[in-house]
């Protein structure tokens, strides 16, 4: 894996006995010792809380005073609904409508804010802003070299994470956040995750990444892989790109209109997505619970009274529901279809279409 | 990892307890702990008729889907039922509580190793 980059925190994942694996570029662990299963109740639990090390993610500056203009532009969210101290959610879209990403929008002021994006998507994502950035009075920065990214997620987060920084994170309402120092270094704090807890993330300089790491685990912090982090995020039916969301897809069939604001103003993919929204999708991602026992894969097919009608893009055991949960998509004739089921080893497992989240969500909305 | 003496081994990492003409499987220490938390076991049917080398049985771990091949040929007699509500028993207890099925042995048999040869395949 000699070609693979390496977080600041690698050292402490083969001390901890991580399992490393190759994922988006990065040797990044899939598991500690305790298995992936322990490592999902650990973050589930009534008294959870898990540290993830996810600093493959990128993180891009935007700054100038046409800043806004250039977001308004460019994502498909509405930023001009952002006040400072507030995170959006929202999609980067090609021409034609379909994903070029999904990113989170940090606003810090009117001319400046700050993207978390896909790791495997950062060079294409970069690229894309430099070249529209010609047209507007802005700048744009990859800071993802120098950046660590923590999450820390689960029922007890904010009790772990309180002592150790200067900031009331009471304050931090779901999907805010604020700014600590911590050891004389500015540290973005946000009331967000990709678990369906509550919890927050840490950005933080490289310098900080191995105390910070040893800090929370110090506290009761389980350390949490990537196998985990995938069954906690699909269980709550958050999209991934490359699974949910492609350059194949727009947000008509992931069901993402939500974070698609066709009445802000020109955007771009704005009028593809309109014209799909129009002409109605041929498929919509929907989520399906398994009745009988088996467990969906990606890439299984869906079948209705024996016919492909199509196909699971993520999928997994829910140690919650004990049973086999998955996202899928489906061709639109066959959303209300009472008798789907996924083909597992030339079976058809019965299966219910059910609204995610799968289990409920605990994050502090509102 | 633990490698019983009493055992014969597959290099598909299953193990096999021969008892007269009743040989019971079950997957290896090495393949429980390659595979991680099993969450689900696809057991095969009472009666089936097994080929030496066919996969009759499924593992899941929560990342994985694998199959288990039949050490020895011959008619499956039981099946470890209790794998469909505690199918993490093939991590805890791969050797005992873990196994899967008890096949009735029709003499043919694919490559059995001794646990030396195993332990050394293990190592290459």
């Amino acid at each position: 894996m000699s070609e693979l980059a390496k977080t600041p925190l690698y050292d402490e994942h083969v001390a901890l006995g991580g399992k490393i694996v190759p994922f988006a570029g990065f040797a990044m662990p899939v598991q500690y010792p305790a298995g992936a299963l322990k490592e999902y109740h650990a973050v589930r639990a009534d008294d959870g809380g898990g540290l993830f090390d996810i600093s493959h993610m990128g993180q891009i500056r935007v700054r100038g005073a046409q800043a806004l203009d250039f977001l308004q532009y460019v994502t498909s969210n509405d930023v001009a609904r952002l006040v400072d101290g507030q995170v959006q959610y929202a999609a980067l879209l090609n021409d034609d409508g379909t994903f070029i990403d999904d990113i989170t929008t940090y606003r810090l002021a009117e001319d400046h804010y700050y993207l978390c994006v896909n790791a495997a998507n950062r060079h294409k994502d970069v690229a894309h802003l430099k070249a529209q950035a010609a047209h507007f009075d802005v700048h744009i920065e990859d800071e993802s070299e120098r950046t660590t990214l923590l999450a820390l997620q689960g029922a007890r987060a904010a009790s772990i994470l309180a002592p150790w920084v200067n900031i009331d994170l009471g304050a931090i309402g779901y999907y805010r956040f604020a700014t600590a120092d911590i050891e004389g270094r500015k540290v973005m704090i946000s009331r967000t995750g990709y678990t369906g807890e509550d919890g927050f993330e840490l950005y933080l300089p490289n310098a900080l990444a191995v105390s910070c790491w040893r800090a929370l685990l110090a506290r009761g912090a389980a350390p949490i892989g990537l196998a985990a982090r995938d069954m906690l995020r699909t269980e709550m039916g958050y999209a991934l790109y490359g699974h949910e969301i492609s350059d194949a897809v727009t947000p008509v069939e992931a069901g993402l209109m939500w974070i698609t604001k066709l009445d802000k103003g020109a955007f771009i993919g704005r009028d593809a997505v309109a014209a799909r929204l129009a002409q109605g999708p041929r498929q919509r991602l929907i989520g399906l619970r398994l009745t009988e026992r088996g467990i969906p894969r990606e890439h299984y097919r869906v079948l209705a009274e024996g016919r492909p009608v199509g196909s699971v893009t993520s999928g997994m055991f829910s140690p919650l529901l004990g049973t086999g949960v998955a996202l899928a998509y489906v061709d639109s004739e066959h959303l209300a279809a009472d008798n789907l089921c996924v083909e597992i080893r030339n079976r058809a497992i019965p299966a219910e279409r059910v609204r995610p989240p799968f289990v409920r969500s605990r994050v502090k909305k509102g | 990892m633990t490698i019983p003496a009493d055992l014969k081994y597959t290099k598909e990492h299953e193990w096999v307890r021969i008892d007269g003409d009743t040989a019971t499987i079950g997957i290896t220490d090495h393949a429980q702990e390659a595979l991680g938390d099993i969450v689900f076991v696809e057991l095969p049917e009472v009666g089936r008729q097994l080929s030496p080398g066919e996969a009759f049985a499924v593992v899941e771990s929560v990342k994985a889907v694998s199959d288990v091949y039949a050490p020895v040929g011959g008619e499956v007699i039981e099946v470890n039922n209790l794998l469909e509500s505690e199918p993490e028993k093939v991590n805890t207890d791969a050797y005992g509580e873990g196994w899967i099925a008890k096949v009735r042995m029709n003499g043919d048999t694919v490559e059995l190793l001794d646990e030396a040869t195993y332990t050394t395949y293990l190592e290459e």
